[in-house]
């Protein structure tokens, strides 16, 4: 089957706008434009059930039918902030196939009737931002963006920014903030961005994922149902996985939503080319709680039903993968190192709690925590959870949460000190009592 | 009005407004918050105000509220829990605040909160009257598990600036500082730096913390974070006496507190250890200038006059109050004309007595000046001054606000800011001026007009809105004949638009300042903003009228008690055999002062030596605002009370109980032994004050949103207003029936050539009590003249050049700045900020003479 | 028989020890926890402890307690932390002695000795200073103020912690 979203492996030279116009590229954008109304774009995009691919996994259709019709300015944001640990799908189609994102963004532009299209990197992708630039200018050469698009009354522009490295700054509400020139920090909802007032300079906007919009322009082509007939019919569509760590073959593998993981890990990824097995995988890059890797994991689809049951999330679908090596306390701890680099310090919670978290598991990794120390992690965690404007708070919590819940045993090892008796009235030698917490006892 | 359900119980609330603010109000529920002020936009980052949140459930036809068995409305409750300072109010909205959720929710954040903070309450300016500190006592965990040595070790002693001090280890990251600077003040000068644990406040202007409010912020700082270079450990709060007082600069009449304490170095005596807002929502919510905050160091400087001084053989030597007395009393009792000039300190009281002194020696009305001389239009404000009960809080969209010849900023900085607020929620703004000022950046009419031609300005509005019949002439006596008149003004179109927004809106509230007129100017100047207003009909309703920009703290009280500024000009033209000057320094700062030299005796009372004291035969210490009860008339017409804070230095007197005992020796009348005793006096002779007494005066009332007391961690650190919010008197445009006066006004310019000096005034000048205060000597400019580019070309000077300019006679050694802003063939020069006297009213500048380059100047 | 009674009374006592000294030439020894005049202490190295927050003057009952803080800078620097007395005074005619200013105080700068012998023969003498009430400087110590590198005490107050 040929690829929808990674056609650079079908035709290496994409990328380049005459090989992408003779390879049906535009035709999407063409047919809305010249064929529908903008409303009917809006429908054939909520008929083919397209879910936002930035992680929460909402109807893109839906989003874009929330922004008001009388509204003389709109904006469209396309979220290329792609900084979550092991994600770089949206790195390869910017890189080899950027006239779909393109034309995505421009089919949703036309869709909500917007004025300007702004498409937010992060500053790591500088060179992927020049080059988008050089392709935005081509095509606005051949009147696809710019004034009176395709002989019609309906303008709009679209405009590279380049972020400053920040992860909080994939919220869409701190990228907006980011975009107006404003410290990266989340914006208190509501308003929500499609709303008046809540997008960027105030105005409404759509703010969609890179993976997300190119999938637009094949569902124009092709139409909603013909979406629909790949996947399962609550999550449709081809995915990219973003597949890293320790694995024989890691890289991008666009797969239809609901193949099971051992389909990818296995027949696509290899396995992990070792002898060894596979210990666990975190699905969602860094913020997602980590999932042990079992016979009955393996054969779960990937959809986001399905990681919601196993108590976890697709996220934007990066799985970084640990064999038995791993030891995962230090990938717990380096985890929260980067959610306490990263938090924007805004919200007391996360900017406190990711900063005590951190020391916590500092003192875990150098040996010197006791018993006690564990409880006061998951009660810091807990303390944490769902007291913060955005998500971050709530993701930086996973990976102590999901470790400890699945791998108490290693964090005990870790502890060297003879931990004052949580009950005191237990004077059990030290020994034994380790023992007895090693016990798988639920969390 | 919404129904509200908190913990259960239904209230009332008005619709739009903020939840935490209502459950105070209306439901005494105190909702912690940390970066939620209720002057300030919600940013909910502190999530200590975290509730259980959800909307009564209703029926979907009738609109009913569906109740359950218990006869309670049904809920339906949000899965997480919200903010509730970024709600605001809806009919059915229902919080709980009890459960066991908020509770814990509560020790959470406080326990987060604490983690970072360090452990040095009992060193802390705030401990005592800390937010962080009391929401701890009352939602704190009690203890934590946190470990001691993983605190962070940060700065604690940056200076944002030099009168305010950083400490980043307690800083809490609320953005109060930022966001009052930012959206209160406009002044973009605090920001973040850095993210996460990391974040911190920096200043981001050059100088650091460049703004007129610095002060404010730590007010509203929740914890100790930011403190002033003024009071730093000066003392513990629970040790200070909080006295009512009045800002004795401005014309706004800010409530202040002064926060006194007996103390060592002062020999023992009560000083005053800081300045703080106190919470008068009528007049200057909870904010104060930094002038104010800062000035008050002159009340204990070490060069108060402490004695009486008179002249023998040509030098003033201390003398005791008999002597001093005698000889005032004998010079007076044989006077053949006496005159008095009246400083912008006098309280009313004083006023009232000097006045007393004056007439029963034989002079009249004619003789009692003010100082200083620029504004004139008394009577005009009688007619058309702003309505009693506006408040700037109330105004919004549908007001016009109309500054006229005024760079409010740098005159009142109070009113600035409350017409900027206005402005932010919705009001116009037109700025009428010779040149910009920082209004300009928020007024939609940003209108300029050649100096010495606002009266003209004034006029094109005026024709405007009588050519495009907007006028409603109902109430307007004369309006024939200024219609006659405006025939002949050629309106300029540029005032068209401003025309008809002022004549369209509901309210209209004009700030008359007199940047760059005459005084004679001036007076027209007010009756041409009347005339707009009477025209308008934009009169005697609340959140209308004209506010006079005065250039003193009870200016309005001294024009309401008889004094003018006409007869200061008559004073300092002819002066008179016994000349009286009350707190003020007419010969050290206005150079038409000085002919007062040639008055045969001259008493002067004053705080301190001054050029005036040196002309001086007797003078007599005078107490400073601090020292003494009295009463100031702001610029709104608000008499309010300020009362007795610190020790009298040395022997001096209030100038009120000085000029009482003089009239007493001289005509035998009864002295009065109290302020409230000639306060009872003026109500019973002056109309206007007859409800004026100390007991109305100082009446207060439960004000939103509620600050002090134990709610300090609500609105900060402003004090409860405990001495009274004061009380307006009203304009004769109140009375429906009133027929009010519109005149023609001559809109002529002045005709001569040359290059014209506007002196302009800063807020922070070399004035002769708030120069004492040396923590501000950084802020006060050198002396400079503003120059356009194209003068400074013309005359070949550069930025930075020292200049002598010559007026009349007199000269004036300044720096120039070429600035961009000023019009070509103006020179601003801003008014005391030299030894030498400047001009106090626009006039043409003789020579231009080069005294040293600029590098060699700019040492200073 | 009462009379034999009084005199074995007295005889017995006339055998006890002496319960009365012979003050002034003779001073009864005081117990470990008597609480008599005030001291300000000082570290080892002579810095003092005392950062005048002012607590102890809080907690008197009697309002005898007077304090005047100052900041320390690294060129004079009385304190280890930000803060020290500029001006402490107690006034011994108004201290009742019930060592609340010893509780109050966070860094045990302030402890009540065994020195009870106070008098006065003007009631002003009874306010006693803080050159009256600090220790000596300790041997190997140095008299306060100190100059010290910048940066060498960047404490508010020295170990201060969690309450256990």
């Amino acid at each position: 089957m040929a690829y929808i979203l990674l056609r650079d492996l079908d035709i290496p030279d994409i990328g380049k706008l005459d090989v992408y116009t003779t390879n049906g590229g535009w035709e999407g954008f063409k047919k809305a434009v010249t064929q529908h109304t903008p409303e009917e774009v809006i429908n054939i995009v909520i008929d083919s059930n397209l879910r936002g691919r930035g992680g929460a996994g909402f109807s893109a259709g839906r989003k874009w039918s929330f922004i008001p019709k009388n509204e003389p300015v709109k904006y469209v944001v396309v979220n290329a902030d792609e900084s979550e640990p092991g994600t770089f799908k949206d790195r390869q189609i910017m890189e080899k196939n950027p006239y779909q994102l393109i034309e995505g963004a421009m089919i949703c532009a036309y869709a909500i009737q917007a004025t300007a299209v702004y498409i937010y990197c992060r500053g790591e992708f500088w060179d992927l931002a020049h080059n988008l630039e050089a392709c935005i200018a081509e095509a606005r050469e051949q009147n696809l963006i710019g004034q009176n698009i395709l002989g019609g009354n309906w303008s709009c522009d679209m405009f590279v920014h380049l972020g400053a490295g920040a992860y909080i700054c994939g919220e869409e509400s701190a990228l907006l903030n980011s975009l107006q020139g404003f410290l990266g920090q989340p914006r208190v909802r509501p308003p929500f961005p499609a709303q008046k007032g809540g997008g960027l300079y105030y105005e409404p906007t759509v703010v969609n994922n890179v993976e997300t919009l190119a999938n637009v322009p094949w569902i124009l082509v092709n139409g909603a149902a013909e979406y629909k007939k790949i996947g399962t019919p609550e999550s449709p569509g081809p995915k990219i996985f973003s597949v890293s760590g320790h694995v024989a073959r890691p890289g991008n593998y666009e797969v239809p939503l609901g193949t099971t993981f051992r389909e990818l890990l296995f027949d696509k990824a290899g396995g992990t080319g070792t002898n060894k097995a596979f210990k666990a995988l975190l699905p969602s890059g860094a913020s997602g709680p980590v999932i042990p890797v079992t016979e009955q994991m393996l054969d779960t689809p990937m959809t986001y039903e399905a990681l919601g049951k196993l108590g976890s999330t697709l996220g934007s679908a990066s799985f970084i993968l640990m064999d038995e090596s791993t030891d995962m306390v230090w990938a717990a701890y380096k985890m929260i190192k980067f959610f306490k680099h990263e938090s924007c310090g805004k919200c007391t919670p996360c900017r406190e709690g990711t900063h005590w978290l951190a020391k916590l598991m500092e003192h875990v990794i150098h040996g010197e925590a006791t018993m006690l120390d564990l409880e006061k992690l998951e009660n810091v965690a807990k303390q944490m959870n769902g007291k913060s404007l955005c998500a971050l708070n709530d993701f930086a919590i996973n990976p102590i949460l999901a470790t400890l819940k699945h791998f108490r045993s290693e964090y005990v090892a870790y502890i060297k000190t003879p931990a004052p008796a949580a009950k005191p009235k237990q004077p059990a030698p030290v020994k034994k009592q380790l023992e007895e917490v090693a016990e798988p006892a639920g969390d | 009005m919404v129904t509200i359900y908190i913990d259960g119980v239904g209230y009332e609330v008005p619709a739009g407004t903020n939840l935490v603010d209502v459950a105070k109000f209306y439901a005494d529920n105190d909702i912690p918050v940390f970066c939620y002020h209720p002057k300030m936009a919600p940013v909910g980052m502190c999530r200590m105000c975290l509730v259980e949140m959800g909307s009564v459930e209703k029926d979907k036809e009738s609109g009913t509220v569906l109740l359950d068995e218990q006869g309670s409305p049904k809920i339906r409750w949000m899965p997480k829990m919200q903010t509730a300072c970024t709600q605001t109010v809806y009919d059915g909205l229902a919080i709980r605040t009890n459960t066991q959720q908020v509770t814990e929710a509560r020790e959470d954040i406080v326990e987060f909160l604490l983690t970072s903070h360090p452990l040095d309450c009992p060193i802390c300016d705030k401990g005592g009257e800390c937010p962080l500190q009391n929401l701890t006592m009352r939602h704190g965990p009690g203890v934590s598990v946190f470990y001691f040595e993983d605190k962070m070790h940060l700065a604690k002693h940056v200076p944002l600036g030099e009168l305010i001090y950083l400490d980043r280890e307690r800083c809490i990251q609320c953005a109060r500082c930022i966001r009052f600077s930012d959206e209160l003040a406009g002044d973009d000068v605090l920001a973040f730096h850095e993210r996460g644990r990391a974040l911190q406040i920096v200043t981001v202007s050059d100088p650091p913390f460049d703004s007129k409010f610095s002060g404010n912020t730590t007010d509203i700082c929740p914890v100790g974070a930011l403190t002033t270079a003024d009071f730093r450990f000066g003392a513990r709060p629970w040790e200070l006496k909080e006295v009512p007082s009045i800002d004795p600069y401005g014309p706004e009449g800010a409530n202040i507190s002064l926060s006194t304490r007996l103390d060592r170095d002062s020999g023992g005596g009560i000083i005053i250890k800081r300045v703080m807002p106190r919470q008068n929502e009528h007049v200057n919510e909870i904010w104060i200038s930094d002038k104010t905050r800062f000035g008050h160091h002159h009340t204990r400087h070490i060069d108060r006059l402490v004695t009486p001084l008179h002249r023998e053989k040509n030098t003033l030597i201390e003398t005791t109050w008999d002597k001093a007395f005698k000889q005032i009393i004998d010079k007076l009792k044989g006077a053949t004309s006496v005159g008095a000039i009246a400083g912008p300190g006098l309280s009313n009281e004083d006023l009232w007595e000097l006045r007393q002194l004056v007439l029963a020696v034989g002079g009249s009305e004619k003789s009692l000046g003010i100082w200083p001389a620029t504004m004139s239009g008394g009577e005009v404000v009688k007619q058309v001054g702003i309505a009693k009960g506006s408040n700037f809080n109330t105004m919004g969209k549908g007001t016009v606000i109309v500054l006229v010849a005024t760079d409010l900023e740098e005159e009142a900085p109070i009113w600035w800011l409350r017409a900027k607020a206005a402005r932010d929620r919705g009001a116009t703004v037109v700025v009428l001026n010779g040149r910009p000022t920082k209004m300009d950046r928020y007024a939609k009419f940003s209108l300029r007009h050649e100096y010495g031609d606002a009266v003209g300005a004034i006029n094109s509005l005026t024709a405007h809105i009588v050519n495009g019949n907007h006028h409603k002439a109902d109430r307007a006596e004369g309006f024939a004949e200024l219609q006659k008149a405006l025939k002949k003004v050629k309106a300029d179109d540029r005032y068209a638009a401003a025309a008809e927004a002022i004549a369209g809106a509901d309210n209209v509230v004009v700030f008359c300042g007199a940047e760059g007129v005459t005084l004679a100017q001036h007076a027209e100047l007010m009756q041409a903003c009347a005339n707009v207003l009477i025209l308008t009909g934009h009169v005697g309703r609340t959140n209308n009228g004209l506010i006079p920009v005065w250039p003193g703290a009870n200016t309005q009280g001294a024009i309401d008690l008889g004094y003018t500024a006409e007869a200061t000009a008559e004073l300092l033209q002819n002066p008179p055999a016994v000349l009286i000057v009350a707190g003020c320094n007419p010969v050290g700062e206005d150079i038409a002062a000085a002919n007062l030299r040639n008055a045969d005796f001259v008493i002067v009372t004053s705080q301190f030596d001054t050029a005036t004291t040196a002309i001086a035969d007797v003078v007599l210490p005078q107490q400073s605002f601090a020292e003494r009860e009295g009463t100031f008339t702001s610029g709104e017409r608000r008499v309010q009370r300020f009362y007795a804070a610190q020790g009298v230095i040395g022997e001096s007197f209030p100038d009120w109980k000085i000029f009482a005992q003089v009239r007493h020796a001289i005509d035998k009348s009864t002295a009065k032994v109290s302020a409230g005793a000639v306060m009872a006096e003026i109500t019973k002779s002056v109309a206007a004050y007859s409800a004026m007494g100390y007991k109305n005066l100082a009446q207060v009332e439960r004000q939103f949103p509620d600050v002090g007391g134990t709610d300090q961690y609500y609105g900060g650190t402003a004090y409860q207003n405990t001495g009274g919010i004061g009380v307006q008197w009203p304009v004769s445009a109140e009375n429906a029936e009133a027929k009010l006066n519109v005149v023609p006004v001559s809109s002529e310019k002045s005709k001569a050539k040359g290059l014209l000096v506007v002196p302009t005034t800063l807020l922070y000048d070399r004035g002769m009590l708030f120069v004492r205060s040396e923590i501000m000597s950084l802020r006060i400019p050198p002396a400079h003249a503003n120059f356009s580019p194209a003068d400074a070309q013309k005359l070949k000077l550069q930025d930075g050049d020292m200049v002598e300019i010559n007026l009349e006679g007199a000269s004036l050694t300044v720096q120039i700045i070429v600035n961009e802003t000023i019009p070509a063939g103006v020179i601003t020069l801003p008014k005391c900020l030299s030894d030498q006297p400047g001009p106090f009213a626009p006039m043409v500048a003789g020579s231009i003479e080069k005294v040293a380059q600029a590098l060699a100047a700019t040492g200073d | 028989m009462g009379l034999i009674n009084g005199l074995m009374t007295t005889i017995k006592h006339v055998l006890q020890e002496k319960a009365t000294f012979q003050y002034p030439e003779v001073e009864r020894p005081v117990r470990e926890r008597y609480k008599g005049r005030h001291a300000l202490k000082r570290y080892d190295n002579g810095m003092e402890k005392c950062i005048g927050c002012a607590l102890c003057a809080a907690a008197c009952p009697a309002d005898a307690i007077w304090v005047e803080a100052a900041e320390n800078t690294d060129d004079e620097r009385y304190s280890p932390g930000e803060r020290y007395a500029k001006t402490y005074e107690i006034n011994m005619l108004r201290c009742i002695f019930c060592g609340y200013c010893e509780d109050a105080c966070p860094t045990e700068a302030i402890v009540l000795e065994h020195e009870y012998k106070l008098s006065f023969t003007d009631r002003r003498d009874s306010i006693y200073t803080k050159d009256m009430l600090i220790d000596p400087v300790p041997p190997g110590g140095q008299d306060t103020p100190h100059q010290v590198e910048p940066h060498s005490y960047d404490r508010p107050i020295p170990d201060m912690e969690n309450p256990k």
